[in-house]
């Protein structure tokens, strides 16, 4: 089994690195083309909310198994502000469905689990999984 | 590949086969409808973008993978992806969106279930013991008294009826009991009383509708006729409910002065007339709503719901 894979997110360049990579790994553990590109999608998604609210943190990539079955765990934390009302980041509301401020719940539509931990003026954690289709 | 994506695969196949061979109107027609289904069926941006990947294949002659390979498509598709990718985000938000609009039209349609059923059974029966109790009470008392009683019996009546009034209004249980025709035609009778406007319900849903469906149509309907009897200084209303193959249909049109599309969509968003929140309830359904108005010919008001299974 592949090895964890951990990319400081800083700069642009970073969350580069961090798509590759996660594209490298998808593949090695046998997720399709698309599904490579949907989570090279909330790499980058959960890598600039970093970018944007953080300023800088890290992304993890972890292969994961359950039952035979294969995964990635995406885990992108930052020592930031936090997020204050994690429902509202996350709840898909009626009136911005469609519009932009994708990030947290467009991530959440491409992967099998999202959860986040967030303490207001520490930081944030948000684990994200896919299992292999 | 499930069954779904097996016969769509197959439909868009033949449809992209056939233009190629040779451009006809129908083999669009056909790509545009299994578009269009994939709305409703779950398919997004990226499984039709995979439809089309796989169909090159099969139709173009001699695809190998190794011509594939040298002509570069796969690695081209690749790029093709990622450029749809947040479609495909903001697709699945949408939908989550639609289902969390249904689930809170649900609980809000329970909580009214709840309160009618309170009223009616809980009040209702407390009005029918306080009855027997004054009856009691009536014989001991001498014949002045007894008139008195009455009266306090005549406005416990009233009460009984307003709170029959109160709980129909709030939950219909002849919708839940016997269905939307039934419902609708108890609706529009307490209507006609009251507006003088004359209106009729026709129609069949063929059996019993999902209950979300049938909620959806009963409150737009009497969101409609409201509206009706508030503007359109109409004589008759025709409510037609009509089942089709995987849909059902309801058209409400009055007679009345009819307005100009343009000034009430310019209003949008004032819920004076009632349109958003039926197309709200519509959206939760993927249903339709359309309206058709000409000034002084009246309106019609069509509204169209998709069943599934």
């Amino acid at each position: 089994m592949s090895l964890e894979i951990h990319v400081d997110i800083i700069n642009d360049d970073d969350v580069m690195a961090a798509r590759q990579k996660g594209r490298m790994l998808a593949a090695e553990i046998g997720f399709s083309p698309t599904d490579r590109a949907m989570l090279a999608a909330v790499i980058t998604e959960l890598a600039r909310n970093i970018l944007d609210y953080a300023g800088r943190g890290e992304v993890l990539l972890q292969p994961i198994e359950n039952v035979g079955r294969r995964g990635i765990a995406v885990i992108a934390r930052d020592h930031g502000p936090g997020i204050p009302n994690i429902k509202d980041a996350l709840q898909a509301s009626y009136s911005v469905a469609g519009g932009l401020g994708l990030g947290l719940r467009g991530a959440k539509g491409l992967m099998d689990s999202l959860e986040i931990i967030s303490v207001p003026g520490s930081g944030t954690t948000v684990t994200a999984r896919k299992w292999q289709s | 590949m499930s069954a779904i994506q097996v016969d769509l695969q197959r439909e868009y196949s033949d449809a992209l086969r056939d233009y190629l061979a040779r451009p006809n109107e129908p083999a669009l027609r056909r790509a545009y409808e299994l578009g269009r289904g994939t709305l409703t069926n779950g398919t997004g941006v990226l499984g039709i973008a995979a439809l089309h990947h796989q169909a090159l294949k099969e139709v173009i002659p001699g695809l190998s993978a190794e011509i594939e390979e040298t002509l570069l498509i796969k690695r081209a598709e690749e790029v093709f992806i990622e450029s749809l990718m947040p479609f495909e985000m903001s697709l699945r938000d949408y939908r989550e969106a639609i289902a969390v609009l249904r689930r809170m039209n649900e609980r809000i349609e329970e909580e009214a279930k709840r309160i009618a059923h309170a009223l009616h059974e809980e009040a209702g029966g407390l009005l029918a013991s306080t009855h027997l109790a004054l009856e009691e009470l009536g014989r001991d008392l001498s014949p002045q008294g007894s008139e008195r009683l009455s009266l306090v019996r005549t406005l416990l009546d009233h009460m009984d009826e307003q709170l029959r009034h109160l709980a129909h209004e709030i939950r219909p249980i002849v919708l839940d009991d016997l269905g939307l025709l039934p419902a609708l035609d108890f609706l529009v009778k307490g209507m006609t009383k009251r507006s003088g406007v004359e209106i009729t319900v026709e129609g069949s849903t063929d059996g019993r509708l999902p209950p979300a469906v049938e909620t959806t149509l009963y409150r737009n309907v009497q969101e409609a006729l409201n509206n009706v009897i508030r503007h359109a200084h109409a004589g008759k209303v025709a409510v037609v409910v009509t089942r089709e193959a995987g849909a059902v249909r309801c058209s409400v049109r009055d007679d009345g002065v009819g307005f100009e599309l343009s000034a009430v969509s310019a209003a949008r968003g004032e819920r004076g007339l009632g349109h958003v929140g039926m197309r709200e309830r519509l959206d939760s359904l993927h249903g339709t709503l359309l309206i058709t108005s000409v000034p002084g010919q009246g309106t019609e008001l069509l509204m169209y719901i998709p069943l599934q299974g």
